[in-house]
């Protein structure tokens, strides 16, 4: 049985950016609601609760469902010990908030009318909006 | 004129942004958006130029 983390200091602000950047790491499958259960590998129902899942089958087989719960500031990610090693390379969470990231720069340039460059140095990507 | 820049790392995730050309109280808008978005800041830093007050001109109008 893999243990679930939940990361308190991580925190996505904003639905429709989190859903969104879900869907650019190839989950757009998501399910929403109040005090979702998350299931295990097995099938198995843990104790962990959230807002919105992306369900194991999503995911892979010997993965469990992926939660987001939500806090008074946002949404909170709860994954469980086996994915955080494995997806994305043990990246998951810092390429979900990469694509979070990028996708609040794309709203403030909406937002601010501006135009955008993007430029990627390695591992770093620079982004400017001009207005 | 005005520039906002972001550098993001993406071996963690993390995001730094810069905002370049905007005096004042408008240089605080963009950062109540970016707030908005992303939440409070772990770290924040005021430029010189954020202390710049910007010049409004003083409208005379005609007498009738």
């Amino acid at each position: 049985m893999s243990k679930y983390l939940t990361f308190t200091d991580v925190v996505f602000t904003n639905k429709a950016l989190l859903l969104a950047a879900l869907a650019d790491l190839g989950y757009s499958d998501v399910e929403q609601g109040e005090g979702l259960h998350l299931y295990g590998y097995r099938g198995d129902v843990r104790a962990e609760r959230a807002e919105i899942v992306v369900r194991r089958r999503s995911i892979g087989s010997s993965s469990n469902d992926l939660g987001f719960a939500r806090s008074g500031e946002g949404y909170t990610p709860i994954i469980s010990e086996y994915d955080q090693r494995t997806l994305h390379d043990g990246k998951f969470v810092a390429s979900l908030r990469a694509a979070y990231n990028e996708r609040v720069v794309k709203e403030m340039q909406q937002r601010l009318r501006g135009s955008l460059r993007r430029e990627t140095q390695g591992s770093v990507v620079k982004l400017k909006i001009r207005y | 004129m005005p520039e906002v820049e972001f550098t993001i790392n993406t071996e963690t995730g993390e995001m730094e942004m810069h905002i370049e050309g905007i005096k004042g109280a408008a240089c605080r808008d963009v950062a109540k958006l970016a707030e908005e978005l992303l939440g409070a800041p772990a770290r924040e830093e005021n430029t010189p130029e954020f202390y710049v007050r910007p010049q409004v001109q003083k409208q005379i109008q005609p007498k009738k």
